[in-house]
């Protein structure tokens, strides 16, 4: 989701998505699926498709998550929400996000596993700014060993 | 244990683009492109004003550009649906769409990505082509206020894939044996390895901000599902599905 050109996923991303291939290739988790959540626009829907996101992952009964989101701002009401979902239901989660949990615009007790993956900020100055260049601040590999990193040790703890 | 679907992935390299009279891509790598199809696929498309078609090479990146609405890879299906089967791709060529209302108003949401091509691409990331790739510029002029309806931004798209199906339907008849690259990629499952999931929070709050899935080509837009339509709510895919093109970025 690119909600600004430098956090733009393109259709190319999606196809050689460092993540897919990072957690595909581990040899430790056996990667069962990709779950595709829509931002919504409305308060009240943002709630209820994080939600799902959650029960979802109870239904499937996964031994933990990792949740990427390349926006900001009132996505993150939706992505904290799908988090904390998650969370309660006993699934670990590494969330990357472009901004670090603590400039999340809502709050919860379950954003200990956020890892920022914001790339320009000897550019900016500020984590999360927009850059206008395509793709500056997009995941690579390293972003996604080091969230599959941060996942095992999650799951080891709470097993 | 080898579990669910297979699928194999043939790439062919591409090694020179060229503009000509017809739009060809050969298995030996060979590909022409024709500027006048744009006059075609401009006839069914009411709410664009005008697309322009333009190679570009890797030295001819100090130019200007639109604001890059989507990086698409030319791939299709030979056997099969999106996530099984066969599919061809080509390597060393990217479609590049890009759009500008006729206002003047960039088509994205917000920070443009419009100026010197050379400097509005973080080349070499996943989602980017690499410094020397060829390029097939597809630059969309929507007629004037089109673009923040989400018709607007779909048309462009659509015309977009129009003309990426021309390459397409030639590739499915590659010889396979003729590939530069080739990767299967079949699913497993160990019973005492951890089961993890992604979830992918995606844009689905309308135009320029929007992504598709389903389409029937990889990163296709024809008989695709936007996730806005779809409710918001989460879909699962199988990791085949997904690097196979399942989805489309619309925003």
């Amino acid at each position: 989701m690119g909600i600004g050109t430098s956090m733009k996923e393109t259709s190319l991303h999606y196809y050689r998505d460092p993540l897919v291939e990072v957690l595909s290739e581990d040899q430790d988790v056996n990667l069962r699926g990709i779950i595709i959540v829509g931002s919504p626009d409305k308060n009240e829907d943002k709630y209820l498709s994080a939600e799902r996101v959650g029960v979802t992952l109870e239904c499937a009964r996964a031994d933990g998550a990792v949740f990427s989101c390349n926006g900001l701002g009132n996505n993150h009401v939706d992505y904290a929400h799908a988090i904390e979902a998650a969370e309660k239901r006993g699934v670990p989660v590494v969330a990357l996000s472009m901004v670090p949990a603590k400039d999340f615009v809502v709050q919860n007790d379950s954003l200990d596993g956020v890892l920022c993956y914001y790339k320009a900020y000897d550019k900016t100055g500020a984590m999360g700014d927009e850059t206008t260049v395509l793709a500056e601040n997009t995941v690579n590999e390293l972003d996604a060993r080091k969230a599959l990193a941060m996942l095992k040790l999650k799951m080891r703890k709470r097993s | 244990m080898e579990t669910g679907s297979r699928l194999t992935v043939r790439a062919y390299h591409v090694t020179d683009v060229a503009y000509g009279t017809e739009n060809r891509v050969t298995v030996d790598g060979h590909l022409t492109v024709c500027k006048e199809t744009a006059d075609e696929i401009l006839k069914a498309e009411p709410l664009i004003k005008s697309i322009d078609i333009r190679i570009i090479a890797p030295d001819e990146h100090q130019q200007h550009t639109n604001t890059i609405m989507d990086v698409i890879p030319l791939s299709t299906k030979v056997l099969g649906k999106v996530g099984e089967g066969i599919t061809h791709t080509l390597t060393g060529v990217y479609v590049l769409l890009t759009g500008i209302d006729e206002s003047g108003r960039q088509v994205c949401n917000f920070g443009a990505s419009d100026g010197i091509l050379a400097e509005k691409v973080a080349w070499g990331r996943a989602g980017t082509p690499l410094e020397s790739d060829m390029l097939i510029s597809f630059d969309v002029v929507l007629k004037e206020g089109t673009w923040a309806d989400r018709p607007g931004p779909e048309a462009a798209h659509r015309a977009c894939d129009t003309f990426c199906q021309i390459f397409r339907e030639q590739m499915k008849k590659f010889n396979g044996y003729k590939c530069t690259e080739k990767h299967v990629f079949q699913e497993t499952y160990e019973p005492d390895r951890k089961d993890v999931y992604i979830v992918k929070e995606v844009s689905g709050q309308g135009a320029v901000y929007d992504t598709w899935m389903f389409g029937d080509e990889p990163c296709g837009f024809e008989g695709g599902h936007s996730v806005i339509d779809m409710g918001c709510m989460p879909a699962i895919v199988t990791p085949n599905e997904f690097r196979d093109g399942v989805m489309r970025a619309m925003d």
